[in-house]
């Protein structure tokens, strides 16, 4: 049965990257859209038929740039995780910014 | 030209086949969600994704040439065939590879006729261990690892097929849940416009991924064959010529698209909006790049699959189609032993006729059943034009037999 037992422990990990990365990454971008629409104001917001919407709001909409910035950076590491484990190399966590190492 | 070198080059014809099946079998995990959504266009996507499964297929630079180690017991650890299989010029093991290949390929067809998403990766390990017991009998499969790391049938076939969905269903449910709470108040034109970039952005990930996984499998394939045949002794490179030939097949049957499949996974499972989208694309991604970090083997099509409902149990009112998920759960628990079953069948019929001859008579029965499935898709034919055409039929049965079959 180590089978199961590894198994189940890879599957947390992946569970827990997965996490992080698939659902916090496209949090992130939500909330990159949610502060754009409040920048932007107007019809981009929900709100009472028959009203103009809120003014727009500058600094919604850099909040919402910043969002996409940090969602970018996440597809960055991505690809040169692609790009690195297909040439052989693995990226390191172990200084907590990304570095890339040869695969031992 | 020996009789090796014609057999030789069926194999490599067919292993190429299996390719060019394996990338329209999969057009479907990366880019489903975004045809459905109309964040792309049909014939944009499919050309998208073969142009970075192509990429990918030239980024796997590391070599794939232990893949069938996994399952079956045909080569040595460094990569060298079992020396007892080479006599005769290594046609035992060309014809065990060549079975097993058949037997991948008709597995794909047929779901691919039948619209499901079946994974590609147990359909080749299917048919090499059906040929492999064929050929070797019940000891030339290797089912359990030595228990140091995950291998064998049950560690790098069966356990993963049964949580990798699970877990990016999960993940999926999760972000889907966040994406709607966190974008309450938000107009639908303006989030719907928003997540498409993001849902185009997480499917190219996925594309790239698959390139770099699944072309390397043929690519090791087909290199072992030459080993085996003694056309090529270097076990640390592949061939530039395979390299090429690989990636072309994966990026073709890319661009070809399997219709049907995305069909069923961006319309058939759950109605899917762009935010849905990127939350299933995302977790795919995550979850495929996540495990390939961590050594953990598993299929892309049970990944995509279990995002997309994921994405759909995730959405506030969303409504999952578990008819359709039950056949598809269905059409994956018979996959690995439907393909064992054809690359048995094959070998046995190479076996009795032998030589080139029953070589070149599997080759033959391939391409006749190929054929006929062709003809049969063109009865009922789904492309781009029709491809996100209403899902009507399942939708009015009751849900509650529907969710008892899966």
């Amino acid at each position: 049965m180590h089978n199961l037992t590894l198994a189940f422990e890879g599957a947390w990990k992946v569970l827990l990257a997965g996490l992080i990365l698939g659902a916090g990454l496209p949090a992130v971008f939500a909330l990159g859209i949610r502060s754009l629409a409040y920048g932007a104001g107007g019809d981009a917001e929900v709100h009472a038929t028959g009203t103009t919407g809120p003014k727009a709001r500058p600094i919604g909409t850099v909040g919402g740039y910043a969002a996409f910035a940090v969602v970018l950076l996440g597809i960055a590491l991505g690809i040169t995780f692609v790009v690195a484990t297909g040439f052989g190399k693995a990226l390191s966590f172990e200084h907590i910014y990304p570095t890339i190492v040869d695969k031992h | 030209m020996t009789e090796t070198t014609v057999v030789l080059i069926l194999v490599v014809i067919t292993a190429l086949g299996f390719d060019f099946t394996n990338g329209f079998h999969d057009t479907a995990n990366a880019m489903a969600t975004s045809i459905a959504t109309g964040a792309l266009r049909p014939k944009v996507a499919v050309l998208l994704s073969a142009v970075l499964n192509l990429v990918g297929a030239f980024l796997s630079v590391e070599v794939a040439l232990t893949v069938t180690n996994a399952v079956v017991k045909i080569q040595n650890s460094d990569g060298t065939p079992k020396p007892e299989l080479l006599a005769d010029g290594g046609q035992a093991l060309l014809l065990i590879v060549l079975a097993g290949l058949v037997g991948g390929i008709l597995w794909n067809l047929l779901t691919w006729l039948l619209g499901l998403p079946s994974s590609s990766s147990h359909a080749l390990f299917g048919g090499l261990i059906g040929s492999a017991v064929a050929g070797l009998g019940w000891a030339g499969v290797k089912w359990n690892g030595d228990g140091s790391k995950l291998d064998g049938v049950v560690g790098k076939v069966l356990l993963p097929a049964v949580m990798s969905p699970v877990i990016a269903g999960v993940i999926a449910a999760v972000g889907t849940w966040v994406i709607y709470r966190v974008t309450l108040g938000v107009a639908a034109r303006f989030t719907e416009n928003g997540f498409r970039w993001g849902q185009i952005g997480s499917a190219s990930l996925v594309s790239l991924a698959h390139g770099t996984n699944d072309a390397q499998k043929t690519m090791g394939v087909i290199t072992l064959a030459l080993i085996a045949s003694g056309e090529w002794t270097d076990t640390k490179n592949i061939p530039l010529w395979v390299k090429i030939s690989c990636a072309l097949a994966i990026a073709l049957g890319t661009y070809l698209g399997g219709w049907r499949i995305i069909r069923t996974l961006g319309k058939g499972l759950v109605e899917i909006s762009s935010p849905q989208g990127m939350a299933a694309e995302s977790s795919s991604a995550a979850v495929i790049l996540a495990s390939s970090h961590l050594g953990f083997a598993l299929s892309t099509t049970h990944v995509a699959t279990g995002s997309i409902l994921g994405s759909g149990v995730g959405k506030p009112g969303a409504k999952v189609r578990w008819a359709v998920a039950g056949r598809m759960v269905a059409a994956w628990l018979i996959t690995l032993p439907a393909a064992a079953v054809a690359g048995a069948v094959m070998w046995w019929i190479g076996d009795l006729i032998g030589g080139l001859g029953g070589a070149l008579v599997v080759f033959a029965i391939l391409a006749g059943l190929a054929t006929y499935m062709f003809i049969r898709s063109r009865r009922q034919p789904v492309d781009h034009n029709n491809v996100n055409d209403e899902w009507d039929a399942p939708a009015t049965r009751p849900r509650a037999t529907a969710g008892a079959a899966s």
